[in-house]
């Protein structure tokens, strides 16, 4: 399906048709609607404020003629916002050049309706049209409520229309409606009366919810039963805990566990495509190229997709659940003693995908200081492109235990939480000093049974957003290291003969290719870390994404996949057999593969990750501080280690 | 501001699943508007649901939500 969402940048032309604004109170379903609506696939997380930037996206064609739609973040309180909360503000009062909206689908969750439509007088106040779209309609039997809809458009003089997101129930209905009111002469309403002042416009609210006698609530029940029969075990005084770090342990353990036969599979599928394609044309660059270059380096990469694409499902499940905002409610005390905040918790975890999206969801932490220290730690925690770094260096570290691999793994994976918090501690305490004044303040939303649709959904939507992105970077690094280390400089081998005019470009052995030349020069610096300037270049590759460093190992190493043998055992055997240039020492010793994993846990090799943290701090002084800061702190590290392992007698 | 009238009481004094009104707020001014636009206005019914292990947040119930307040946030609102 093509996805029709598109982030809107500043300075974007305001389209043509018709633009509706879908803007509630976090967690009112706002976005599950706007998949509804667009057939498109969002975010959309049960869980406070995920939604991080603006979605934009049109109507699906069969609810009638297009609307073109955006999602804007979910907004508390339009008193001292979050980032995230000024920028919908911002839209919503019109004071954004970007989103001109031509009106506004309110999104009400209608079990919570005196604090919904408490912000819904702030977007009545606009001036603009407003049609109240009420979600959570079935979960009115859960608190107890009776709503009739009817009396309750009626008391609040505003077209009022029930939608069930979740099952995409009522989308062609508000759009209707939607287009009706911009027609319409618009009313003013009785919402747009209500002031600004918290206790005024909440006592209004109330007054005209209890005149239209809209909303019955049963006195016996007090909130939904099944979310506290979960949270007294969830939030239990000595069992939450456990259970949260229960439910981390299993979250990252079955990344590898159910990861393994489809990686088998995939590794197959690779070094056989290899061999086939050999065999198919007659020997030339371009077959070698195709064979080496793209198959072998993307092939690398590949292997480590089913990871990726379970530790995204994994996570969105969590997201839909609720239970996210319990695990931030747990964390909070902790992160915030070390000068993080509760919410801290979701970018954090999102950093163990991809340092992208964490960066990008710290914008729903409210004060600035908690946000930069949160985009500080966000680089340490151990991303899914380490996975297969981790994974080659551990299956060449530990030949044939899987289980030692495993374990070793899920240290790393610890170590750099841990790492991450002491880190975020002292550099809050150097950068920061003083006490924090921040507010958690935080809803909890009610839990739901996952819907496996939307999840299935969004899993593929953030693998393939995220394939999208890691794709190109590999293919091209791929490229550019395969034409590097097969040709060499012309003068090199037809030096000789002075008359003739030589080739300036040649094809050559590894040892005399342009990458071998390059390599050479750095060799000094990767020295240190017992390794040569094969891996030199592979390090320094990797600065585009760190999964890189695997297909840049293959095509240096000239890995091709060998009859039966699949891709990585190929590159394994390579890497087993390789030395240093003119000697018969080896490359990767433990010393020097322990120093490698070192190396790649403190180093920032990302351009990608610079760059958003650049755009989302506004400062390139951060983004080169953190760059300079990791990428050093990893060389030191990893410099010490090899020394250090030496020192005690390890190769 | 050591001595403390016996009958004041803020939300952090209140034992769970008790019913309580809030009376006022007192506390930074930002920060205690900010809880008023979720809903802790004066005159209205709050309870505590739990609080979280370690010294962590406590959640409270306020207009059908839950919310999860520190123990900070919760000490400036003042019940009766």
């Amino acid at each position: 399906m093509k996805a029709p969402t598109a982030e809107v940048e500043d300075g974007a032309k305001p389209p043509r048709s018709l633009t509706v604004c879908l803007v509630g109170m976090p967690n009112s379903g706002k976005t599950t609607l706007m998949n509804a609506l667009t057939g498109g696939n969002f975010h959309t997380a049960n869980y406070p404020g995920i939604t991080v930037s603006l979605l934009e996206g049109r109507s699906r064609p069969e609810l009638g003629p297009p609307i073109s739609l955006v999602d804007l973040p979910g907004v508390h309180s339009a008193v001292d916002p979050s980032p995230e909360e000024e920028l919908s503000c911002r839209v919503i009062e019109g004071k954004n050049t970007a989103v001109v909206p031509d009106a506004f689908a309110l999104v009400v969750d209608a079990t919570q309706l005196e604090r919904h439509l408490k912000f819904a007088a702030f977007v009545a106040r606009q001036g603009k049209p407003v049609v109240l779209v009420l979600t959570m309609v079935d979960l009115l039997k859960r608190t107890g409520q009776t709503l009739d809809v009817a009396r309750l458009s009626e008391a609040l003089r505003m077209p009022v229309v029930t939608v069930d997101a979740r099952q995409g129930v009522g989308a062609s209905r508000l759009l209707e409606r939607i287009r009706r009111a911009t027609e319409e002469v618009q009313e003013p309403g009785e919402l747009a009366g209500l002031g600004d002042d918290p206790i005024e416009a909440y006592s209004g609210v109330r007054r005209l919810l209890r005149r239209a006698g809209a909303l019955e609530q049963d006195p016996k029940v007090e909130q939904d039963s099944l979310t506290a029969r979960i949270d007294r075990i969830a939030l239990h005084k000595h069992f939450g805990f456990p259970l949260f770090i229960l439910v981390l342990v299993v979250l990252f353990a079955s990344i590898f566990w159910l990861a393994q036969p489809f990686m088998d599979a995939v590794d197959g599928l690779f070094g056989g495509a290899g061999d086939v394609f050999i065999g198919m044309f007659p020997d030339s660059i371009v077959t070698r190229f195709i064979a080496e270059g793209l198959i072998g380096g993307v092939g690398a990469v590949a292997v480590f997709f089913p990871q990726i694409i379970i530790l995204f499902f994994l996570m969105t499940l969590l997201e839909d659940s609720g239970y996210l905002a319990r695990g931030a409610t747990l964390v909070d005390r902790p992160l915030s003693y070390l000068g993080l905040h509760g919410r801290s918790f979701v970018p954090m975890l999102s950093g163990f995908a991809c340092a992208i999206p964490a960066v990008f969801a710290s914008r729903s932490i409210p004060t600035l200081r908690e946000r930069l220290l949160t985009i500080w730690v966000i680089p340490l925690m151990s991303c899914s492109a380490r996975l297969p770094v981790y994974a080659l260096l551990l299956a060449a570290l530990l030949p044939g235990a899987a289980g030692k691999a495993g374990l070793s793994l899920a240290a790393i994976y610890v170590a750099s939480l841990l790492i991450g918090s002491a880190s975020a501690g002292l550099i809050g305490r150097i950068a920061f000093p003083g006490e924090s004044s921040s507010m958690l303040a935080m809803e909890l939303p009610v839990y739901r049974v996952p819907r496996w649709k939307i999840i299935l959904r969004m899993t593929w939507a953030r693998s393939s957003s995220y394939l999208k992105k890691a794709g190109g970077p590999i293919v091209v690094i791929a490229i550019i290291l395969w034409v590097l280390s097969s040709f060499g400089p012309g003068t090199a081998v037809a030096g000789l003969d002075a008359g003739d005019a030589a080739p300036l470009i040649v094809e050559s052995e590894m040892d005399a290719s342009f990458a071998a030349g390059l390599g050479r020069i750095m060799e000094p610096i990767f020295r240190p870390m017992g390794v040569d300037w094969r891996v030199g270049v592979g390090l320094i590759s990797a600065f585009a994404a760190r999964e890189v460093f695997v297909s840049a190992m293959a095509i240096v190493f000239h890995v091709e996949g060998e009859d039966d043998e699949s891709q990585s055992s190929g590159l394994l055997a390579a890497m087993r057999t390789a030395t240093f240039a003119g000697t018969d020492q080896p490359v990767f010793t433990p010393a020097s593969m322990v120093g490698l994993i070192v190396f790649f846990f403190f180093s920032l090799q990302c351009v990608a990750t610079v760059a958003v943290v650049r755009r989302e701090t506004n400062s390139w002084r951060f983004a080169t501080i953190q760059l300079v800061f990791y990428t050093g702190l990893g060389y030191a590290a990893a410099v010490a280690t090899v020394q250090g392992l030496r020192l005690v007698g390890v190769a | 501001m050591i001595e403390v009238a016996a009958d004041r009481m803020n939300l952090t004094d209140v034992s769970a699943s008790e019913w309580r009104e809030i009376d006022r707020l007192e506390g930074p001014k930002t920060e205690c508007r900010r809880l008023m636009d979720l809903g802790l206005t004066p005159g209205e019914r709050v309870a505590v649901v739990r609080s979280t292990p370690m010294g962590g947040p406590i959640i409270v119930v306020v207009r059908g939500t839950q919310l999860a307040l520190r123990r900070r946030e919760a000490s400036w609102i003042q019940v009766k």
